[in-house]
Order: C-alpha cells, then sequence, then structure tokens
C-alpha cells in the first residue's frame, strides 16, 4: 500500500502519457515538476499553504474528474492529463473570475515589472482586461507618460509586451480598449498625473477607436471621471 | 407501585451493576429473569412492561413534544391535559411522545386504555380536552381521527379510520421511524421497551469486522445525500493504524424544508445514539460527537439527556456490557453554517477552526485531528441499530437492487398534507407526493418537484413517474440529498425559485475557492437581473457555461451542486426563462419587477381597508370614491391583495 | 465598555469550558449568549488568554452566522429563509418588515434599538410556513403561517413590551 510512511519503492504515474517514477508521497504537482512540465499555480505555496483554494492547477483524471494537482495525492497507475481543452477552458473561466474580484492598477502595483503571476498568466491563456501598463516596465521601457507623451497603453488590452513603445512609438491601442471602470479610472489619474491634456488623449481614442463596440462607454466614463476629477465635463 | 424500573435488577440474584455488567442485561428487560428461573421476577418485568404500555392505571395520554408539535400549541395542550386530569380526579398517566411525522395534524394527542382502541386526535385544541376525555372514557371514539388497532369494543368505532387505512401513514414502511410519536423519548426505559439496545447487544457478541460484514450484507447507503456504502466507509476506516479514531454523527440538518433527523434526534434520540455506539465498535474508536445546528435547540437538549441516561445505566462509558469495548459521546453545538453539514468542515468546526478541506485525503484516513474519523448521518445509524437488531435480511427486504432499504423524505411545500413520510427507496414521487401528500391543494395544478435541497434539482410535473433512488435521480438532474421535496405548484416562478437557491449558496459558500466564491455570485447576479427584466439570451449561455465550470472546478460538495438548481431549471423550464427574457413577464406573476397588483375599480367597494393598511401609501383615493394603486410607488407585498375583501385586486 | 468587567467575565467563561482552541466556537457562543452580541474588547481577550492570533479568533466569529458583533436591539425578528417558507410568502415578509421598521439598505436594527431583522436558516417547521421567531431577554416565541397582517401585529406586541422593559430599566 502506497501510503505507509517509509516505504521507499517508487510508483508509476502517467502525466499526458509519459510515464514518471516518483515517491507515493508526491503529489501529482511534485510528480509533473519532475519531467519539466508546467501546471499554473497561484495560492500553492510549497508547505506552508496546499489548501487547493485557487483551483487553477487543475488537471484532468482519466475519468473526467478535475482535481487540484498541488494537493491530490498520486497513487499507484494513476494517469493525469495537464493541458486537455477542458483544461485549458477551466483555467481560463478561473482566471476570468479572478480578474472579476480584482482590482487592477497595475501602474501602481508592486508587482509590475514582471513579478505580476496573474498578468502573465492572463496573457498565456488570453484573458484580457489587463493594460498594456502593466507588461511595459517588464520590457525596460521609460513610461512615455513621464515625458509628457499621449500614450494609450493605460487603456490598452495587454498581451503585446508593449512591442510598440519599445520601438520607441507611444501606443496606438490596436489590442482595442480595456472596458472596466475601475481601469479606466487609475488611466484617467494616471494622464492627470502627467498633465497629459485629455483633449490628446480624446483625439486618439477617437481616431483608434471611434469604430470599437466598447467606444461609448469609454468616452461616458471619461465624462463621468473628468466630472469627479476636474469638476467640469470634458469632450 | 414501587417505582421499580424494567432497567433495575429484579431481586438479588441478578449481579449486573455498571462496574461488572452481564452481557444479556438489554435482552433479559423484557425476556427476563435469563439466570434464574423464579416467577415473582418474572411477574414484575411483565407487570412494568404493561405499566409502560397501558399507564399505571390502565389509561395513558400522550402529547407530542417535538419542535413542530410544540410550535403549533402542544404545550399548552398538555396543560390542559394536567388539568382536566387533576380537577376531575382522572386516574391517569400524562407521558410525552415524539412527533409522528403528519405535520398536518399537529398538534395531536393519543388516548390508550386497556381494551379501547388506542385513539389519536387531530388538531387539537386547550379547550378540546375535556370533551375528548370525557367521551374516551365512556367508550366512544367518535371524535378520533384514526385508531392504531381495533378493539370491536367501543362506540362508532367503525366510523374512524384504522392509522393504516390513511394513505399518507399507511403507504408508509415505518422503519427507523418506528418509535416516533409512541416512546417518550426522555425515557430509556421505554426505548428498550420497544426493543432499542438489542442492536447494541448483538453487535457487542459479534467481531467488529462481523459487524461491518453484517451492513455490507444489508447494502445500507449513506442517508445524508452522497448514498456511499456505508460498510466501506467503515472498512477503510478500520484498516487504518491508529491509536485514536472518532465518529461523529452528522445532525447538522441544514437543508431548508428538510427536519426528518430533527424529528429521529427529538422522538428517537436513544436510537441514534445506539447507532453511533456500533459505528464506534466497529471501527474502534473511543469518542463519539454528535453535531448538531444551532437552529435546532430541542434536538440538541434531547441527544444531550439521552447521552446522560445511558452514561447513567451503563450502555456509554467503560466496559460497555461488559464486552472491554469503551465509548463515551459528546454533543457539539454548530455556530450556524450550511457548509458545516459537509465533511470536512464539520470537523474543521469541531477543531475551532472554519472552512472544508481538499479532499483526498478522506476523512476516513485523515480527519478529526489528523486522525481517521467516520461521519455518519443520524437516519443511517438509526438504519444501523436496526440492521444490527433484526439482521439484514429485514433491511434489505426493501428497496431496489441498487439502494437497499427505506428512507424518510419530507414533503412541504404546496401539498395537502405536510409531513415526514418513511417509504422504500424505489417509491416514485407520484407516489410520495400524490397518495401519501395528498397532491396540491385544491385548484392548483402541480409545476415542479424540488428535491435534495440547494444542492438539487428541479423534477417537472411529467416525470413524476421516476422511482426515487440515487441513479435515476442524478439522470434527471436533481440528487437524492437528505431527503427534503418541495412541491412547486403553477403559483411559484421556476427562475424565482432558482435564484432563492442560488441566494442561499452565495451566502453560505465559505469564500476559500474561487470558482464558488465568485462564480455563484456571478450566476446569482445573472439571475437577478433576469427576474428584474433585464436578462438577455447571451445570459443564458453564460449560466449554461459558467455552471458546469462551477460544478467541476469546486473545492468541496458545496460548491460542487449549488449550480444544480440553475442548471435543472434550465433543462426543463426554460421557457419561463424566455419568458422574462423576451417578453419581460413572468408567467407565474412572483417576480415583484415584472408585476403589478391593481384594483379593479368594477369591483372596489371603496371600502379603504387597502388605503389604511398599505404601508408604503401607494394607494389614493379617486374622486369616485373607489382606490387606486400608484405602481411606482407600490413595494409590492401583497398585503392589499390579501386583505381586499371583494378580491378586487389582482395581480399582472 | 469596561473591559475590567469583561476581562473577569470572559476568564470566567473560558475557564468553564476550557483553555483549548477546540473549545472556541462554544467559548464566543457564550460570550454571545452573555452580551447579546460579541464585543470587540471581549474578542481580544480570548485571543489573549487562548494564545489564539486575533485574526483567527475574527475568522470564526465573522465565518458563523450565528455570532454578531454589532449590538442588537432589545428583540431580534428572525424571519426563516427556509424552501417551504420562501414560497409561501416568506420573501415578501421580510420586505415588508424592514418598510415599516423603517429600515433602510445595508440596516440591520431600528434607531429606536427595539428591533434587529435577520434572516434565520431553516427551523425545522416547515409545516408551519412562513415562520418568524422572535427571542429577546428571556423569550424565543415561534409564530406560523404569518402573513403582512400578523406582522403588523407582532411589531406592535413587542413594540409595547419593550418600551415598558426600557422604562423599567
Amino acid at each position: 500500500m502506497p501510503y505507509i510512511r517509509g516505504d521507499y519503492s517508487l510508483v508509476k504515474v502517467y502525466i499526458d502519457g509519459i510515464e514518471v517514477e516518483v515517491p507515493p508521497s508526491y503529489t501529482i504537482l511534485q510528480a509533473v515538476n519532475k519531467i519539466g512540465v508546467k501546471i499554473p499555480t497561484l495560492c500553492y505555496f510549497g508547505e506552508i499553504y496546499r489548501e487547493a483554494s485557487c483551483r487553477l492547477c487543475l488537471v484532468e483524471l482519466e475519468n473526467g474528474k478535475l482535481v487540484p494537482a498541488c494537493a491530490y495525492p498520486i497513487q499507484d497507475n494513476l494517469k493525469v492529463y495537464t493541458n486537455t481543452p477542458r483544461v485549458r477552458m477551466t483555467r481560463r473561466v478561473v482566471l476570468e473570475l479572478i480578474l472579476a474580484i480584482h482590482r487592477i492598477r497595475c501602474q501602481s502595483c508592486p508587482r509590475k515589472g514582471g513579478f505580476c503571476e496573474l498578468l502573465k498568466l492572463c496573457n498565456e491563456y488570453g484573458v484580457e482586461g489587463i493594460p498594456v501598463c502593466a507588461e511595459c516596465p517588464l520590457m525596460g521601457n521609460d513610461c512615455f507618460l513621464t515625458k509628457g507623451i499621449p500614450c494609450l497603453g493605460p487603456l490598452t488590452v495587454a498581451g503585446c509586451n508593449a512591442q510598440c513603445i519599445i520601438e520607441g512609438n507611444a501606443c496606438m491601442g490596436c489590442r482595442g480598449p480595456v472596458t472596466r471602470r475601475d481601469v479606466v479610472e487609475e488611466a484617467f489619474k494616471l494622464y492627470l498625473k502627467y498633465n497629459i491634456p485629455m483633449s490628446e488623449v480624446l483625439s486618439r481614442m477617437k481616431m483608434f477607436w471611434s469604430s470599437s463596440p466598447f467606444y461609448d462607454h469609454l468616452t461616458s466614463l471619461f465624462s463621468q471621471f473628468s466630472l469627479k476629477y476636474q469638476g467640469e465635463r470634458h469632450g | 407501585m414501587s417505582s421499580w424500573t424494567l432497567l433495575d435488577r429484579c431481586c438479588n440474584t441478578c449481579w449486573h451493576s455498571i462496574d461488572y455488567p452481564c452481557r444479556n442485561y438489554i435482552r433479559c428487560r423484557i425476556e427476563g429473569p435469563l439466570c434464574h428461573d423464579v416467577s415473582e421476577c418474572r411477574d414484575k418485568r411483565l407487570r412494568r412492561l404493561k405499566e409502560i404500555k397501558y399507564g399505571k392505571y390502565g389509561f395513558k395520554i400522550k402529547v407530542p413534544m417535538a419542535s413542530c408539535t410544540i410550535a403549533a400549541g402542544s404545550k399548552e395542550v398538555y396543560k390542559a391535559v394536567i388539568d382536566e386530569v387533576k380537577s376531575r380526579g382522572i386516574r391517569a398517566d400524562i407521558s410525552i411522545t415524539g412527533c409522528m411525522g403528519l405535520c398536518f395534524i399537529d398538534p395531536w394527542i393519543e388516548l390508550i386504555k386497556e381494551g379501547m382502541p388506542p385513539a389519536i386526535y387531530a388538531n387539537v385544541k386547550p379547550e378540546d380536552i375535556p370533551k375528548i376525555i370525557n367521551e374516551y372514557l365512556n367508550g366512544s371514539v367518535s371524535s378520533a381521527f384514526a385508531l392504531r388497532h381495533r378493539t370491536g369494543k367501543a362506540k362508532d368505532e367503525d366510523k374512524v379510520p384504522l392509522l393504516e387505512e390513511i394513505p399518507a401513514w399507511g403507504k408508509q414502511v415505518r422503519w427507523v421511524s418506528r418509535n416516533c410519536g409512541i416512546v417518550n423519548p426522555e425515557s430509556l426505559e421505554e426505548y428498550i421497551a420497544y426493543g432499542g439496545y438489542r442492536g447494541l447487544e448483538r453487535a457487542l457478541k459479534m467481531k467488529p469486522e462481523e459487524v461491518i460484514e453484517e451492513v455490507k450484507k444489508a447494502g445500507l447507503r449513506g442517508r445524508g445525500g452522497a448514498g456511499f456504502p456505508t460498510w466501506l466507509k467503515w472498512k477503510i476506516c478500520r484498516d487504518q493504524v491508529s491509536d485514536v479514531k472518532y465518529v461523529i454523527a452528522n445532525a447538522d440538518e441544514g437543508d431548508p424544508g428538510a427536519f426528518m433527523n430533527r424529528l429521529l434526534a427529538e422522538s428517537d434520540p436513544f436510537r441514534i445514539i445506539e447507532g453511533l455506539t456500533i459505528a464506534a465498535y466497529a471501527i474502534g474508536a473511543k469518542q463519539g460527537f454528535i453535531f448538531v445546528r444551532v437552529e435546532k435547540p430541542l434536538m440538541a437538549e434531547r441527544l444531550s439527556k439521552a447521552v446522560e441516561e445511558a452514561r447513567k445505566y451503563g450502555l456509554l462509558g467503560d466496559n460497555i456490557l461488559g464486552k472491554g469495548f469503551s465509548f463515551n459521546i459528546e454533543v457539539i453545538l454548530s455556530a450556524g453554517a450550511f457548509v458545516c453539514g459537509e465533511e470536512t468542515a464539520m470537523i474543521a468546526a469541531i477543531e475551532g477552526r472554519t472552512s472544508p478541506r481538499q479532499r483526498p485525503p478522506y476523512p476516513a484516513t485523515k480527519g478529526l485531528w489528523g486522525k481517521p474519523t467516520i461521519i455518519n448521518n443520524v437516519e443511517t445509524l438509526a438504519h444501523v441499530s436496526l440492521i444490527l437488531a433484526e439482521g439484514w435480511k429485514e433491511f434489505a427486504k426493501y428497496g431496489t437492487e441498487k439502494s437497499k432499504g427505506t428512507k424518510m423524505f419530507c414533503v412541504t411545500g404546496a401539498v395537502k398534507y405536510t409531513g415526514a413520510y418513511e417509504v422504500p427507496i424505489g417509491t416514485t414521487i407520484k407516489t410520495l407526493v400524490e397518495e401519501i401528500a395528498g397532491g396540491v391543494k385544491e385548484g392548483r395544478k402541480i409545476k415542479a418537484v424540488q428535491i435534495g435541497g440547494p444542492s438539487g434539482g428541479c423534477i417537472p410535473a411529467d416525470l413524476l413517474d421516476i422511482p426515487i433512488d440515487y441513479h435515476t435521480l442524478q439522470s434527471a438532474g436533481a440528487i437524492m440529498g437528505s431527503g427534503g421535496i418541495v412541491v412547486i405548484d403553477d403559483t411559484s416562478c421556476m427562475v424565482d425559485v432558482a435564484r432563492y437557491f442560488t441566494a442561499f449558496t452565495v451566502v453560505e459558500s465559505c469564500g476559500k475557492c474561487i470558482p464558488c466564491r465568485v462564480g455563484m455570485k456571478i450566476l446569482y447576479d445573472i439571475m437577478t437581473r433576469i427576474t428584474e427584466g433585464k436578462g438577455t439570451e447571451e445570459d443564458l449561455e453564460i449560466l449554461e457555461k459558467l455552471g458546469n465550470i462551477v460544478k467541476n472546478a469546486s473545492l468541496c460538495a458545496l460548491g460542487g451542486t449549488a449550480p444544480n438548481p440553475i442548471l435543472s431549471t434550465l433543462r426543463y423550464f426554460k421557457d419561463e426563462y424566455l419568458a422574462h427574457i423576451r417578453d419581460k413577464k413572468c408567467p407565474a406573476k412572483v417576480c415583484r419587477k415584472l408585476i403589478e397588483y391593481v384594483i379593479d375599480e368594477s369591483k372596489c367597494i371603496g371600502c379603504g381597508t387597502c388605503y389604511r393598511i398599505c404601508s408604503a401609501s401607494a394607494i389614493t383615493k379617486t374622486p369616485q370614491g373607489k382606490y387606486r394603486i400608484d405602481p411606482k410607488k407600490c413595494i409590492r407585498c401583497g398585503q392589499c391583495y390579501s386583505t381586499c375583501p371583494v378580491n378586487a385586486i389582482y395581480k399582472r | 465598555m469596561d473591559t475590567t468587567t469583561s476581562n473577569v467575565i470572559v476568564k470566567r467563561i473560558v475557564e468553564n469550558i476550557g483553555y483549548d482552541r477546540r473549545h472556541l466556537i462554544r467559548i464566543l457562543q457564550e460570550i454571545q449568549r452573555e452580551y447579546g452580541y460579541l464585543p470587540r474588547e471581549t474578542l481580544e481577550e480570548v485571543s489573549r488568554i487562548l494564545h489564539i492570533p486575533l485574526s483567527d479568533v475574527l475568522t470564526v466569529a465573522t465565518f458563523y452566522h450565528q455570532f454578531t458583533l454589532e449590538s442588537p436591539g432589545l428583540f431580534t425578528i428572525w424571519v426563516c429563509m427556509g424552501t417551504a417558507c420562501h414560497l409561501k410568502g416568506n420573501a415578501e415578509n421580510y420586505d415588508y418588515l424592514r418598510t415599516i421598521l423603517g429600515l433602510k439598505e445595508g440596516e440591520k436594527t431600528t434607531k429606536d434599538k427595539l428591533f434587529t431583522v435577520e434572516k434565520a436558516r431553516c427551523f425545522g417547521c416547515c409545516s408551519l410556513a412562513p415562520v418568524i421567531v422572535v427571542t429577546g431577554p428571556g423569550i424565543r416565541d415561534l409564530y406560523g403561517y404569518v402573513t403582512p397582517r400578523d406582522i403588523n401585529k407582532i411589531i406592535a406586541k413587542y413594540r409595547s413590551l419593550g418600551l415598558k422593559k426600557l422604562k423599567e430599566r
């Protein structure tokens, strides 16, 4: 029986069809790490926290059940699939759920510049809602806003790794606008902070996004914020 | 008559005591004396057994004192009985008893006199007592609701039906609930007199492995909802090597609309304790807990008292019945959390923490304080006591191929006869709802039946021929759950019902994992928008997709079953959803933002009752002297609708 | 709140029940029985004498529904949110109750501190749906088949009872 302590024999498990031999006290995550396959985790913290709360590390068993890799103990002959369409979809939805309650303030977040696991995962799984500003410092760019140049980065969906800024051009919003109120609000405050004329921002928005279904929503948010922060309506 | 009870020694030949117990103590209470043949001792026992049945004077009055009967007024009835007996100097024994499960006759009383048929009187008011007692003592049972058996000697006996002739009773199989409404729940003596503790006595004469084998042959499945084979859970725990093991009785019946555990615990608490003791013996535990919901205080009180009594007579404690087996029980009150019905959350609550844990490891291997723990539902334990007492064949007589035995179901909602009914598994929903519970009230149509509480699903009216079994309900989109069945008629809106259950789960979610905490809230927001007429067809797709993800990705069974009400109503009642979305109408006229209360001025008599009653000041008088409701101010409480003396107000 | 007296009371409760973490829920139940709610000072004292981080004590105090950290009114009105009660109209009763007591969004207790309105989980008396329970000093009264009209009567009854009690104090 693989649960008895002191049993040093290894057991066979099958990760995505690949055979691996691991000690019987291992979890799926430890087994998977042994062969270099990656499973995303957010709440896992080794021995300190293995409570499987975030549900991001879910993998699929032969019988279709989804189990958390960080906490599920391996058994002899266990067959695990880490990258099926169902697993990917579940990971995507979990990330979307996290974003739904997450306060996105990448521009001022201490995890800026490559320390944000959530951003990395969102980009990898195509979950949108985080602005380019979160990626820009990661690329080692100087912020155009600090130089007084209007850049649409704070309002644009991340995922391009801030290519244009690397090349020396302010962001033109080609991946489309963010739509969340709190993100737009942060962007607005950022523009105010660096004294970027709102008219410049609005004209760029009109140029690149007037055909977007979210354009009206964005401009209405801007009016609200200008009333809130500047006491008068713009555009 | 001395105050000698069955539990005492019959004479000095008997050497039984708590410290040196006799192995045949239980059997001897009724069939004894077993170790010596003395007719006085035998007669003493028989006399006492008769006393228990008919009282000291041959006349006994039983008044039920369970939460539901007390709420219906049985305390006042009890007082009235005492007053009447005292004032008229009647020689009678007045005893309390538990609930029969026929809630629609609460409060009831039973009169038993030697020679007369035991008669049950329904919906009794304190002022009826003198008449009832008088009539019975004069040999007539004309006001009785039912008789337990006939004697042919009472007047008007043929006019009163037998209890088993009433469908609500006769179609049941009262296996675990056999003592409910018959014994005094506070008396260990009565429990034993009616056959109690025979199960434990027999179990202690077997090896623990044999006890597990008996439960295996019986095919008992957990009655708490999941239906896991009880013997397997016990075996896994038994096989664990550990110095300490625990057993826990799950009395945290949290499903709204389910009260069979409460009924069992308040009416026959010793049965649960016996079952728990047998379970402890089978797996090798010395300490047990009974985890009771704080919202049901009488349940906790009865169980605590029963534990005390059992301890007093050596049925708990050291060297129980001379087998060298020691076991103690602690009754623990929860602090109010539905999730505590889940095994790992219950363990957390006993440990003084919160939140469920990821399984595996399962509690049977690593549970309370890391030790192997068995958690069984109260009803399961009640079955255990009877399986050991009567043998597995008696249990397996009933039920289906895959699920043997009987189960208690609480049928509530829009039915005529609300109550807790015990039937063999495999009985169709139709039999339960229509034949036993009497079907829906006059003028209404049955729409659906919700089984399994907030974790279950709705079965539409045209599928009621489904036999109630674990797998049949699952493929229909519901779950057996703890056995709560809520009947829904055409005055209820299915979207509103689904939203109601979702609201419940959102509040009760422990918040540990993301799918349940965030996902259920999003589902709830979408359901709210739909009931307010702001839903879109895209919302239905999201409900389906997100619902399935929450189901598969949640950490514990709460999140794993929470989307069931939404998913099952989407499956069978999509038209109601579409009506809310496309037509912005609620077909059942329930969702408040989509209905209006209107006064039909042609019927209005201008009495002004509605005007006076309206707390939102939304009703004004027209120049013609009639009344009119302002839909903008109206809060749709329905007060005017229910109080209008000429029914001039309608919903649209 | 006078912490010297409250600390003495907390110590007495913990002594009676036990100095172990596993008794935490029971200890909090006793404190709530004494005060009608869980005052912050008592939680701090429990954390101190049981050697449990205050955050853990608060986790338990906020997780379970029985506990409240706000001082309640003289009477608490529990509206059952069980299925049978909901179907028979307790949702309307709940809103109606809040309206006639003048409670706004997010408020639970009336300004005159007479009534607190709470949602209760199922009492298990589904045959009497819809059910409302009123608890207060020395009372626990259950009402069945409650209509908005009955609510008016119930409020009036406890209001006059409560005003009398407040006068006595």
